[in-house]
């Protein structure tokens, strides 16, 4: 009798279980203790010494090489595709050439910390100490000093700009081209490198700048076909010493893979899997981005694997192990970050995103056997890491919708949503071609972009704490904390007029704070771009090749970035509280609201007024026009000046070549909310800002369809650069069949109708919640 | 009580709380009305902040003190809320559930809100317990694309025991709408103590058999309302009842199945 659209006829859920082998394996990697591990600061500051008079981009294509020729190689008893990142699993490796002295100071430290704890050993502690000294004034990030203006270094150190991660690591946040590297190896890519350095005419010096690139090209292609030789023969060498006749064959089925693959093409799924893990580890090698992703994996593999069941090689079970095998390799890479940018990545997670569903090029579902499986795989390795991302579209099954729920129903917070509908016709309106724009994937988490012809950071670029600058601004621009005058003056707020005159001060400083991110964010990429090119990187993104340029250069064919808003939900509610109880009901004078944020609210009475902020006041995230339109305007000065700067790509090659905004606090609002003082919303001083383009929390109180509302008033056409929602959805809830099928249709009109950006669900009890607040170290 | 409140505006019903994307009242993505005010007097009540037909105070946890539950609201203002989720309904086949208290209770205001709805094409449903004179029902139930009916006893006289009203008007208005060729569905709360034994599962199957009832729901005893009546300073008599699980109607729903009633058990 109760009717819906939704009627799936196949079975969902039942992903069954890991294999034996894989279940193993999974537990020795569980058990595996983070570790900073010093060996690759070793061999990359031999190689810095050996090679230092060479042009960039020969120095850093040598030190790859020198680090994949020496570098510990191990294959796990458990494991069917092979290739480490560090002397054991888990254990990070140290990137000097970044930043170091960070890493010095904390050497002491990195085992008390509060979250993300890592081990060190005596020996490690001794041999980085030793090597210090090479890299002072020598690192990115001694680089990045260096070059501020002398101003904008002023919003950097106060942390009201965050580009902690933008100076102290590798760019990361890009998917190179796998199913260039899967279907025709990376000889082709040498093939095309020689060929373009053949026709280059030495006397134009930009040429020769390019020969420079091409060499290096060819030295990494080398790199990776000698490392996968190292373990072709460790392979053999195991195989040779093995008892278990089963493992002996898959030892020389592995030597023989890496005796082809990633150089040869690939001609099965095993050998697909296999490249594309191994070129994803060394990109991982050569550089500490995080947010390496692996594009659109069930579109590039799917035509091995069917060909592979066609000829009777494969089963579906069998590709379901390699997929978990996956899975697992991905968890094993690490990334130990100073403890100043943990904050904005607690977790110490590295984002490594596999994208499924969407469209085809022609607009079509792209849904097919390998997507499938991938969510069968990801629900049975059941890891935090890869995140894995489902590109909606409204003509994306309900069977594969109600799929997808089941995972959810796992509880890792995965997949995520993000919504074709929006951003492709988004992308086009921004120059991208159409067949591009079909085929973008997730990068990270929330993110979009093009895999292997976009440069890095589609988003990821500096954190702008906009509730802070609200401080700032009723501050008479002068920074409350500091006392540093950061804006200009334009009067303090306990003098104001109106409301309109704080948003005239709002419109105006946000616009500076705006600039001031793009110098410093401009002040990375240069030091970037001169000294740290990726080569590998760039040797597989487009079209990097044929312009003889790095990626930072402006070799790809798209690069556009985006840096990150925070705390838009706190601002939204800070300005409708200001508006409506000061300015409008004058319930609180302004004298009375700036002492009580001055004293975050422990003064006489004060409670009672943070109760009328946080009860009396309309909240973000409520469908209520009265507060959601007043982040829209307060977002619009920013959206209006960031897309008036060019990046330093602009006019060298790249469409785009520009900035957008975008949302993905990832929890850089925990680490920003560390240094905001109380905010009118009646948050306390020091708390975590919201999430994303979340509402805050718990204000949201009339369920998800009114938040979907709120958030789909944004202007999400342009904030290309992700608008994240996460929403907590408890397990029981989902426990029946129908529930979940309404919860289908809830993001069906969220995407379809409302023309969200992106969702993500966090199924989480109660119980669990609180004890992650309370030991945010256990989970 | 002030003559003011008694002055009841047929313009204004007496709502206490609208909640969207509810999700077991009906198909797809609901928002559901709640009416305040019940002419019956159930014992087992969940929402006994709904029985009372006038504002009344109860504690709110969340925001730790007394709060007003129950507001005089235009249909305007209701329709403004309703339609703030118009996308949702359209999308999922969804609509409106009006529930209560019992809606009925407040049939001028609930058909000038009922025509509201109807007016923008949005799915209507209700969740009623029938308790109103014929005519009254006659004139509302029209306007409904799916009516929920509570049925609570098959016997008269142990109804009027259990709810403070005998149980005709209700089956007769049932009757109605089974005959009527709506969309309905009939639910039994299955209450220990009132109608929770073998012999009452016998007697539904009769009635229904008679009435041409060919399907129900079957709600298990639930304590989630046990709160509300500490929050509103009530006594609850059932306090110390033990709820009910799916496991233990099965019984129960083999003697509807034997009568050749399908009984489905909605476990909470």
């Amino acid at each position: 009798m109760v009717m819906t659209k939704v009627a799936p006829k196949k079975t969902v859920g039942n992903f069954g279980k890991l294999t034996a082998k894989m279940q193993r394996y999974r537990e020795e990697i569980f058990d595996a203790k983070p570790y900073v591990d010093p060996e690759r600061a070793l061999l990359t500051t031999e190689a810095y010494q050996q090679y230092q008079d060479q042009q960039v981009d020969i120095l850093r294509a040598r030190v790859l090489e020198h680090i994949l020729q020496k570098m510990t190689i191990f294959i796990e008893k458990d494991t069917l595709l092979v290739g480490n990142q560090a002397q054991h699993n888990r254990w990070a490796p140290v990137f000097p050439e970044y930043s170091m002295n960070w890493v010095i100071d904390e050497l002491d430290t990195f085992e008390k910390r509060s979250g993300d704890v890592f081990y060190i050993t005596d020996e490690a502690k001794e041999q980085l100490r030793k090597i210090a000294p090479f890299w002072q004034h020598n690192t990115l990030e001694d680089r990045g000093y260096a070059a501020f203006p002398e101003k904008s270094r002023l919003f950097y150190d106060l942390g009201l700009i965050g580009a902690d991660g933008n100076i102290t690591s590798g760019d990361g946040h890009i998917a190179v081209n796998y199913e260039t590297v899967i279907k025709y190896g990376l000889v082709s890519y040498e093939k095309r490198i020689k060929e373009q350095m053949d026709q280059l005419d030495l006397t134009d010096i930009n040429q020769q700048k390019q020969l420079y690139f091409y060499q290096a090209g060819l030295i990494v292609i080398k790199a990776v076909h000698d490392f996968a030789d190292r373990y072709a023969q460790l392979a053999e060498k195991e195989a040779a010493d093995a008892t278990d006749q089963q493992r002996k064959d898959e030892l020389l089925e592995i030597a023989r893979i890496m005796r082809k693959v990633p150089y040869q093409p690939a001609d099965s799924f095993y050998e697909a899997i296999q490249a594309v893990w191994f070129v994803h580890l060394i990109l991982q090698i050569e550089s500490n981005g995080h947010s390496v992703s692996y594009g659109r994996l069930d579109q590039y593999l799917n035509s091995f694997y069917e060909n592979d069941v066609q000829a009777g090689k494969i089963t579906a079970e069998k590709a379901t192990e390699l997929l978990t095998n996956l899975c697992m390799k991905t968890l094993t890479i690490n990334k130990v970050r100073s403890w100043a940018h943990t904050e904005f990545s607690a977790g110490s997670p590295l984002y490594q995103n596999i994208t499924i569903g969407g469209q085809t090029k022609d607009g079509k579902d792209a849904v097919n056997p390998m997507s499938y499986l991938i969510l069968t795989a990801i629900a049975q390795a059941h890891l935090p890491q890869p995140n894995l991302t489902v590109r909606y579209h409204h003509g994306l099954s309900d069977h594969f919708m109600r799929q997808c729920v089941e995972v959810i129903k796992e509880g890792l917070g995965m997949p995520a949503f993000n919504n074709d509908e929006v951003i492709i016709p988004s992308f086009i309106a921004r120059g991208v071609k159409k067949e591009d724009a079909y085929n973008y994937s997730a990068i990270g988490c929330v993110e979009t972009a093009v895999p292997g012809k976009w440069g890095y950071r589609c988003t990821g670029m500096s954190f702008i704490n906009f509730p802070r600058t609200l401080l700032i601004v009723m501050n008479g621009g002068r920074d409350p904390e500091s006392g540093k005058q950061l804006l200009p003056n334009y009067g303090h707020f306990t003098e104001m007029k109106s409301y309109d005159e704080l948003f005239t001060a709002w419109d105006q400083s946000l616009r500076e704070i705006t600039r001031q991110s793009v110098i410093i964010e401009n002040t990375c990429d240069l030091a970037l771009e001169q000294n740290y090119p990726d080569i590998l990187c760039s040797v597989l993104t487009e079209d990097c090749i044929g312009r003889g340029k790095t990626i930072k250069e402006g070799g790809t064919i798209y690069d556009f970035i985006s840096g990150l808003q925070v705390g838009i939900a706190n601002l939204a509610d800070s300005l409708a509280a200001i508006k409506k109880l000061v300015f409008e009901e004058k319930k609180i004078t302004q004298q009375e609201l700036w002492q009580a944020l001055t004293d975050n609210f422990q003064g006489p009475g004060q409670e009672k007024l943070r109760q009328m902020l946080v009860n009396d006041a309309p909240k973000y995230g409520n469908d209520n026009d009265e507060v959601d339109q007043l982040i829209v305007q307060a977002y619009e000065p920013y959206i209006d000046e960031i897309s008036k700067y060019k990046n330093t790509r602009y006019g060298r090659g790249p469409i785009g070549g520009t900035r957008y905004a975008g949302t993905s606090s990832i929890s850089a609002n925990v680490g920003q909310g560390h240094s905001t003082l109380a905010t009118p919303d009646g948050r306390f001083a020091r708390t975590p800002l919201s999430e994303g383009c979340s509402p805050s929390h718990s204000m949201d109180t009339d369920g998800p369809t009114a938040v979907f509302k709120s958030v789909s008033k944004l202007n999400t056409k342009a904030i290309t650069g992700g608008v994240l929602l996460n929403q907590k959805m408890s397990p029981q809830l989902l426990r029946s069949p129908a529930n979940c099928e309404k919860l289908v249709l809830l993001l069906r009109t969220f995407f379809n109708r409302l023309h969200g950006y992106h969702v993500q669900y966090n199924v989480v009890d109660r119980k669990t919640l609180v004890d992650a607040q309370e030991h945010p170290d256990k989970h | 009580m002030s003559t003011k409140r008694k002055i009841n505006h047929d313009d204004k019903g007496l709502i206490f709380n609208i909640q969207k994307f509810s999700l077991n009242d009906g198909p797809g993505i609901r928002t559901v009305v709640f009416f305040k005010g019940c002419p019956l007097k159930c014992a087992w009540c969940a929402n006994p902040e709904s029985q009372a037909r006038r504002p009344e105070k109860m504690y709110d946890e969340a925001k730790g003190c007394q709060i007003m539950v129950g507001e005089y609201r235009t249909v305007a203002e209701i329709m403004d809320v309703i339609m703030q989720d118009y996308d949702f309904y359209e999308e999922s086949g969804g609509g409106v559930t009006l529930s209560g208290g019992e809606v009925l209770f407040q049939a001028p205001f609930a058909i000038k809100l009922a025509q509201a709805i109807k007016e923008k094409g949005i799915h209507l449903a209700c969740e009623t317990t029938g308790y109103t004179k014929p005519e009254t029902f006659n004139e509302f139930y029209p306007y409904m694309d799916l009516i929920y009916f509570d049925c609570k006893q098959w016997s008269p006289l142990l109804h009027r025991q259990g709810t403070g009203g005998t149980n005709e008007m209700i089956l007769k208005n049932m009757q109605t709408v089974i005959d009527s060729g709506k969309k309905y569905c009939i639910r039994i709360p299955v209450i220990p103590g009132f109608n929770y034994t073998d012999n009452d599962a016998q007697h539904f199957g009769e009635l229904f058999g008679k009435m041409g009832v060919k399907r129900v729901e079957l709600l298990p005893f639930h304590q989630f309302g046990l709160k509300k009546y500490a929050d509103l300073g009530r006594e609850y008599q059932m306090k110390d009842v033990a709820q009910l699980h799916s496991e233990d109607l099965l019984n129960y729903q083999k003697i509807l199945q034997d009568a050749g009633i399908t009984a489905q058990i909605n476990g909470w």
